[in-house]
C-alpha cells in the first residue's frame, strides 16, 4: 500500500529525514517511534506532501509515487487516499468553524457527496467516534481534549481513506482519555491501514503490527512489534525501551546517555553507542534483513559480549556448575539470580579464569577465550563480595586504584595516578591529599566498595562481573552503590553481570534476568518477563518471597513504580 | 521584551527612509528663515505671479510667496506635532502608569473615561471648541493633547499592569526598594519603547489634524499652515495655479505623514501586536 | 486586548458630548445667547423672541436647571434654531443626513472588504514582490490625508480631464428621475466616495496582514492543506476567516474616522451632507448647527460602536464561550 524508498528531506541545510525506506501493507499498522527530533512528524507530513522542505526519494502509495505528481493531483490525493490525524488536537482545529463543519468539509471539497449527504455522513462519523451527538455543532475550543482528538480521528475517517497517518494521536490527553483514544483507534485499525507515529512506547505496543524506530532521521531498527518490544536488537532501541517510564519497566529509570546531535558522520547514533567500533564512525550502516528484522547496525544489532557455553565445574563429586549455556549482550545488565550454593560465584570465577572449566567454554565478542591474557582483563573486571577482603589493607587508595593500571603496563606513573584520580571521582570519592593516603581500614564499608568499583574501572573494561556487590552493606549503602553502579553503566555503556540472590534487587537493576537452581539455568528472560510472569516454579516461589520482603524491607528506599507490582495487562513483552 | 529600537530602524528600508525624510522636514523647519528667501506673510508682491527665479512657486491670490509659505508651514506643522506629541505622551504615560499602579476604583473610573473618550469623535469635537474659542497657535496645541491621549493611556496601562507583574519587578520588591524607586528604575524604562511609539502616533495625528483643521479654517491667523494654502488654493481650482501652490503643500504634509508613519511601523515590533491594532490600526 | 465597551461606557460618552454641547458657549464671556446663536442671529432677534428664548432655555436660572432646559428641548429634537438657514436645526440636518450616510457607508463597506481582501493577499504571500509593494504602497496611502487625496482626484478627473462634476450630489434642476438619477447621484458620489475609500483601505489592510501572518503559521492550517482544500478555501474560508476578525470587530471605531474624513471631503467636493453643513455654518458661525451635526454624528458613531460590540461574540465563537 505504502511504500516508501530512499525518503530524503532536508529544511535548507539541515537534513531532516536521511533516506528512509518503509513498507505498509494493507491492513496493517506501522508505529513509527523515537525521541522528539528523530524526524517522525517530519515522515509524516512527507507522505502527505505537506513537508516546506525539499524531498527527494519515492513514496509510492497504491502504486503511484506521490513526490512526482503535480500539487493538484496531490491535492486531490489527499484526504481521499491519505489522511492525517495531527498531533495537538487543539490547534489542528480551526476555532471559528464548527467541528461539524470541519469533519463534512472535505467530503463535500473533494465532491463526494452532496451537502446535506456530507453533513449527515459526518454526523454518522462523529457518532461512530463516541462524541455526544449534541457536541457536534460545537466549537472545538467548547470541547475537551479527548473530545477534539475524536473529532479528528472522525475527520481523517470522512473520505474513507485506505491510509490514515497518526502523529502522536494520544501524547497530549489524561491517561484516562489516552486508554479511551487508543482503544478507538484499535477498533478502526481493523478495516484500515495506520501509519503511527508515537512516543509513548504503550500506545505503539497496543496498535501496532510492526514498529519502526527512528533515530535522527534514519529508521534503525524495524521488525514485529512484539518482538521489537521484547527483545530489541538495535541498541538505540533497546536504550529507548529502557528509557521509557511504563508500568512494567522494573530497572529504574535510565535516560540514554548524551543527546542526539546532527550531522554526524557514519551512523548517527555511534556516539552514545556502548559498542561503537571503529568503522560505525565512518560509514552508514545500511537498514538490512537479519532475522526476521530490518536492522541498521554495523555490528548487526546489538553484539553477544561474552557468551557462555555447555561450561560445567565440578569440585569431586559435587557438581557446582552444569552445563551452563549464558550470552551477555553489548551494555546490557544480565542478573543471575539465586540461592546460596546455587553456583553463581562459581560460574563468576570461572569466568574470570580464576577457576578452570571441565567442560564447555568461554567467548568473548565471538572468540574462544583460551588463554587469559592481559587484554581479556582490560575487557573483564570483576568486583567482589567482600570489599573488606578484596582490597589490600598494605596498599593506600591511590595505590589500590592504580595497581591494575601499574600491572598492565598503561602509562608513565603520572598518567596511572592522573587516571586513578578520575576515576576516583567518577565513584563519587575524593581525589585528593589525605584521602589518597588513607588505607582500607580506615574506610567505611560504603567507601571500601566504591574504591573496589573504581579498581575495576580503572582498565575501561566492557564487563563488569559484580559479585553481589551489596551484601556486605548497610541498606542505605546498598541503594547508593546500586545507583552509582547503574550511572557508570548508562554512561560508559557497561555490560553487567550482576550476581545477586535478591530478586527485587535484580529487578531493579537488570535488563535480564537468569535463574540458577542446583548449578543450572532454570529460566532467563526480560526482567519484567520473568518476574511478572514466572515460567518455572522456583522463580515463582522467588518472586512471591521477594515481594514479601519488598514490602518490608525497601519500601520508601528508592523510587519505584508505583504500579511495577500491578504485573497489569500491559506489558510490551 | 527587549527590542532594539535603534537596529529596528536601521535595518529596515522604510525605516531608513522614514526617518531621513522626517529629518530633513525638521532641517527645513528649523532653517526656514534662510531658505524661505521671502517673508511668507507679506502682501506686497502682485498676486497669482507664475514660478520665476524670484518666486520658486510663484505667489498666491494675496501676493504672497508661496515657496516661503510652504517652508514656513513645515514650521507650524512640526511644532504642533512635535508640541501635541510631548504633551498627550506625557498625558497618556501620568494617566495609564497611574491607573495601572494604583488600581481600584481611580482605575476603573479612569479606564471608563477613557473608553468614553475613545469612541467620541475627537476631532469633530475640536472643531466645535475651535469656532468658540478662535485658538492661537498654542492653545490648539493644548487642545490637540487633551484630546489626544486615551489610546495611548490604555496602552501604556496594559504594559503598566503586566510590567509590574515582571520577577525582577518583584525582585526589587523584596530588596526594598520604595515605590517611586520601583517605577524608576524598572518600569518607565520598559515603558520607553511603547511611549516613543506613541509618541510617533500622536505626532502624526497631530499634524494631520493641525492641517485639517486649518483647512476649515480653524488656524492661528498669524502663521502659515499647509492646511490653510490648500484651502485658499482651493478656491482657485479653475486656475491652473494648483500646480504650485495646492500641490506643494498637500505633497508636503503628505510626505510628513508618510515619513512618520514609516517610522512608527518600523518601531511597532516595541510594542506587542495585540496592545496595538485597536487604537493605530 | 479588545474590550467590550458595556451601554455605560457609551452612556459616559454621550454625556461627556452633551456636556461639551452644553457648556462650552455658557462658558464663554458675554451674553450666553450670542455664544448659543451666534452674533448675527443677535442682531435679528426682536426683544421679545430674546426674552423667549431666555425663558426657554432657562438662561436666567441655575446652571443644573439650564441643563434640564437643554436635556428637555434635546429629547423633543429641537436643536435649536438655524438663523442662517432660517430653519429648525433638526430640519437642516436631517435633510443633510441622508447624503453623509450615502458617502460614509459605502465607503466603510467598500474599504472595509477590499482592505481585507487585500490583507488576506498580501498576507498570504508574505514576503513576496506583490506584498511588499502592496505594503508600501497602503502605507504611504495612509499618510495622504483624505481632503489632500479628495483634491487629487478632483483636479485630474475633474477638472482636468472632466469626467466627474466638481461639486454637489445632484445636477440641480435637471429633473431626472428613475436610472438617470440614479446615475446622476453614482456620478456625483463616485469621486468622494473614491477618496474617502483610498484614505481609509490602508486601515483595514494593515490589521487583516498583520493576523494573516500569524494566522498562515497556525497548526490548522496545516491541517486545511491536508485536507486537500483548494487555495481559495484555505486561504478564504480558514485564514481569511480568522484574519477578519479583528477588522470586523474594529469597523465601529473607524466610523468614527470615516466619518470625520468624510467631513473634509466633503468639503472639497461641495457634497451636500452633513461635513459640508458644518463648514458653512463654521463659516457663518450658525452655532446652533455646528453643535447638532457634533451631537448627530456622535450618536451615530456611538451606536455603531455598540452595534459592532454586540456582534463581537457572534464573531467570534471563542468569545461567546468565554463570557
Amino acid at each position: 500500500m505504502l511504500r516508501i524508498k530512499d525518503l530524503r528531506v532536508s529544511y535548507g541545510r539541515e537534513q531532516v529525514l536521511n533516506g528512509i525506506d518503509l513498507e505498509v501493507k494493507a491492513g496493517e499498522c506501522l508505529a513509527v517511534i523515537g525521541e522528539s527530533g528523530a524526524g517522525k512528524t517530519t515522515l509524516c507530513l512527507s507522505i502527505m506532501r505537506l513537508v516546506e522542505g525539499t524531498s527527494h526519494g519515492h513514496i509510492f502509495l497504491n502504486g503511484l509515487d506521490l513526490l512526482s505528481l503535480p500539487e493538484q493531483s496531490m491535492r486531490e490525493i489527499r484526504w481521499r487516499q491519505v489522511s492525517m490525524v495531527f498531533q495537538n488536537a487543539n490547534s489542528a482545529l480551526n476555532p471559528v468553524h464548527t467541528v461539524l463543519d470541519q469533519v463534512m468539509e472535505p467530503i463535500v471539497e473533494h465532491r463526494l457527496a452532496s451537502r446535506a449527504e456530507a453533513q449527515r455522513r459526518a454526523l454518522q462519523l462523529l457518532a461512530n467516534v463516541g462524541l455526544s451527538p449534541d457536541r457536534s455543532s460545537a466549537y472545538p475550543h467548547q470541547l475537551s481534549g479527548g473530545e477534539q482528538q475524536r473529532v479528528l480521528i472522525a475527520m481523517a475517517l470522512a473520505n474513507n481513506p485506505g491510509l490514515i497517518i497518526l502523529d502522536e494521536p494520544v501524547s497530549s490527553l489524561d491517561a484516562a482519555s489516552r486508554a479511551e483514544i487508543v482503544a478507538l483507534l484499535k477498533q478502526i485499525a481493523r478495516d484500515h491501514t495506520f501509519v503511527v507515529v508515537t512516543h509513548d512506547l504503550s500506545t505503539a505496543a497496543r496498535l501496532a503490527d510492526n514498529i519502526a524506530t527512528m533515530y535522527a532521521g534514519r529508521i534503525v531498527e524495524l521488525g514485529p512489534a512484539a518482538e521489537v518490544l521484547s527483545r530489541p536488537r538495535h541498541p538505540y532501541t533497546r536504550a529507548l525501551l529502557r528509557a521509557y517510564p511504563n508500568m512494567t519497566t522494573v530497572k529504574d529509570l535510565q535516560g540514554i546517555k548524551g543527546k542526539m546531535s546532527r550531522p554526524v558522520a557514519g551512523c548517527a547514533f555511534h556516539p552514545r553507542c556502548t559498542q561503537a567500533i571503529g568503522v560505525c564512525a565512518e560509514k552508514t550502516p545500511p537498514l538490512v534483513s537479519s532475522q526476521g528484522r530490518y536492522l541498521a547496525c554495523h555490528r548487526g544489532g546489538i553484539i553477544t559480549l561474552l557468551a557462555i557455553r555447555n561450561l560445567s565445574k565440578s569440585f569431586g563429586s559435587f557438581k557446582a556448575v552444569r552445563s551452563v549455556s549464558l550470552d551477555i549482550d553489548a551494555g546490557e545488565t544480565l542478573a543471575l539470580v539465586g540461592q546460596s550454593g546455587s553456583g553463581k560465584t562459581t560460574l563468576a570465577k570461572t569466568i574470570m579464569g580464576l577457576l578452570q572449566p571441565d567442560e564447555g567454554g568461554v567467548y568473548l565478542e565471538g572468540k574462544r577465550v583460551t588463554s587469559r591474557a592481559k587484554d581479556f582483563y582490560r575487557k573483564v573486571q570483576m568486583v567482589f563480595q567482600n570489599p573488606g577482603e578484596s582490597l589490600s589493607h598494605r596498599l593506600s587508595v591511590l595505590e589500590l586504584v592504580r595497581e591494575p593500571l601499574d600491572v598492565q603496563g598503561i602509562g608513565t606513573r603520572e598518567e596511572r595516578d592522573q587516571r586513578a584520580k578520575r576515576t576516583l571521582e567518577e565513584v563519587e570519592l575524593p581525589a585528593s591529599g589525605g584521602f589518597l593516603e588513607s588505607y582500607p581500614h580506615q574506610l567505611s564499608g560504603g567507601e571500601m566498595q566504591r574504591v573496589a568499583i573504581a579498581r575495576a574501572l580503572v582498565l575501561n573494561p566492557s564487563l563488569l562481573i559484580a559479585d553481589e556487590p551489596t551484601s556486605f552493606l548497610d541498606p542505605g549503602v546498598q541503594a547508593k552503590i546500586l545507583k552509582l553502579l547503574l550511572n557508570l553503566q548508562e554512561r560508559r555503556g557497561l555490560s553487567m553481570l550482576f550476581i545477586t540472590h535478591d530478586l527485587s534487587l535484580a529487578r531493579k537493576v537488570s535488563d535480564r534476568m537468569a535463574v540458577m537452581l542446583s548449578g543450572e539455568i532454570i529460566e532467563q528472560g526480560p526482567s519484567n518477563r520473568v518476574v511478572s510472569s514466572p515460567v518455572h516454579p522456583y522463580t515463582g516461589s522467588l518472586v512471591q518471597t521477594a515481594s514479601a520482603l519488598h514490602s518490608e524491607s525497601e519500601a520508601g528506599e528508592t523510587v519505584d513504580q508505583p504500579g511495577a507490582e500491578a504485573r497489569s495487562g500491559m506489558t510490551i513483552g | 521584551m527587549h527590542v532594539d529600537l535603534k537596529k529596528e530602524l536601521t535595518t529596515s528600508g522604510r525605516g531608513r527612509l522614514g526617518l531621513a525624510v522626517f529629518l530633513l522636514m525638521v532641517l527645513i523647519a528649523l532653517f526656514a528663515p534662510l531658505l524661505a528667501g521671502h517673508d511668507p506673510v507679506d502682501q506686497s508682491r502682485f498676486a497669482f505671479q507664475s514660478p520665476s527665479l524670484s518666486h520658486w512657486l510663484g505667489t498666491n491670490h494675496v501676493g504672497q510667496d508661496i515657496w516661503s509659505q510652504l517652508v514656513y508651514g513645515a514650521r507650524t506643522s512640526l511644532l504642533v506635532g512635535l508640541s501635541v506629541a510631548l504633551l498627550s505622551t506625557l498625558l497618556s504615560a501620568l494617566v495609564g502608569a497611574s491607573a495601572a499602579l494604583i488600581g481600584g476604583l481611580y482605575d476603573s473610573i479612569i479606564m471608563r473615561l477613557v473608553d468614553a473618550l475613545i469612541v467620541i469623535p475627537v476631532l469633530l469635537v475640536l472643531i466645535l471648541v475651535a469656532a468658540y474659542l478662535q485658538p492661537s497657535l498654542w492653545v490648539l496645541i493644548i487642545l490637540l493633547s487633551l484630546l489626544g491621549w486615551q489610546g495611548g493611556a490604555r496602552i501604556v496601562r496594559a504594559q503598566a499592569l503586566s510590567l509590574k507583574e515582571r520577577t525582577h519587578v518583584s525582585a526589587a520588591r523584596c530588596f526594598g526598594g520604595s515605590r517611586l524607586y520601583l517605577i524608576w528604575r524598572h518600569i518607565l524604562p520598559d515603558l520607553s519603547p511603547i511611549l516613543l511609539v506613541e509618541f510617533i502616533y500622536s505626532m502624526r495625528r497631530a499634524v494631520f489634524m493641525e492641517a485639517g483643521l486649518a483647512f476649515l479654517g480653524i488656524a492661528d491667523p498669524n502663521m502659515v499652515s499647509w492646511g490653510m494654502m490648500m484651502r485658499e488654493a482651493l478656491d482657485f481650482s479653475y486656475l491652473n495655479v494648483w500646480l504650485w501652490w495646492l500641490l506643494p503643500a498637500g505633497a508636503a504634509l503628505s510626505l510628513t505623514i508618510v515619513s512618520v508613519t514609516f517610522v512608527g511601523y518600523t518601531l511597532e515590533p516595541a510594542m506587542e501586536p495585540r496592545l496595538r491594532g485597536e487604537v493605530y490600526a | 486586548m479588545f474590550s467590550r465597551r458595556n451601554l455605560v461606557t457609551y452612556a459616559i460618552a454621550l454625556l461627556l458630548v452633551l456636556a461639551f454641547n452644553f457648556l462650552l458657549p455658557r462658558m464663554m464671556p458675554g451674553d450666553p445667547l450670542m455664544a448659543i446663536y451666534g452674533e448675527e442671529a443677535l442682531v435679528q432677534m426682536t426683544p421679545e423672541l430674546k426674552a423667549n428664548l431666555v425663558e426657554r432655555f432657562a438662561l436666567d436660572q441655575p446652571m443644573w436647571q439650564q441643563f434640564g432646559a437643554y436635556f428637555g428641548a434635546l429629547f423633543r429634537g429641537d436643536l435649536g434654531y438655524s438663523y442662517y438657514y432660517n430653519a429648525p436645526a433638526f430640519e437642516v440636518i436631517l435633510g443633510r443626513l441622508p447624503w453623509t450616510l450615502l458617502l460614509v457607508g459605502l465607503s466603510l463597506v467598500l474599504s472595509t472588504l477590499l482592505g481585507i481582501v487585500l490583507g488576506i493577499e498580501s498576507g498570504w504571500r508574505r514576503g513576496s514582490k506583490t506584498d511588499r509593494s502592496m505594503l508600501a504602497g497602503l502605507m504611504a496611502l495612509n499618510g495622504f490625508p483624505d481632503f489632500f487625496i479628495g483634491m487629487v482626484l478632483l483636479l485630474v478627473f475633474g477638472v482636468t480631464l472632466g469626467i466627474f462634476p466638481l461639486a454637489g450630489a445632484l445636477t440641480p434642476y435637471s429633473g431626472l428621475s428613475g436610472g438617470a438619477l440614479l446615475l446622476d447621484v453614482l456620478k456625483h458620489l463616485a469621486l468622494p466616495l473614491a477618496a474617502l475609500t483610498l484614505a481609509h483601505i490602508a486601515g483595514a489592510y494593515l490589521l487583516t496582514r498583520n493576523t494573516m501572518i500569524t494566522v498562515v503559521k497556525e497548526p490548522y492550517m496545516l491541517t486545511a492543506r491536508a485536507k486537500g482544500l483548494s487555495q481559495r478555501v484555505m486561504k478564504y474560508r480558514h485564514a481569511g476567516r480568522n484574519s477578519m476578525l479583528p477588522v470586523i470587530t474594529r469597523t465601529g471605531l473607524w466610523l468614527g474616522r470615516v466619518v470625520t474624513g468624510a467631513l473634509f471631503v466633503e468639503i472639497v467636493f461641495s457634497y451636500p451632507g452633513l461635513g459640508y453643513l458644518a463648514y458653512e455654518a463654521l463659516l457663518a458661525r450658525d452655532y446652533p448647527i455646528i453643535e447638532g451635526v457634533l451631537l448627530v454624528v456622535a450618536l451615530f458613531v456611538l451606536v455603531a460602536n455598540f452595534l459592532a460590540d454586540l456582534s463581537y461574540p457572534k464573531l467570534d465563537p471563542r468569545v461567546s464561550y468565554a463570557r
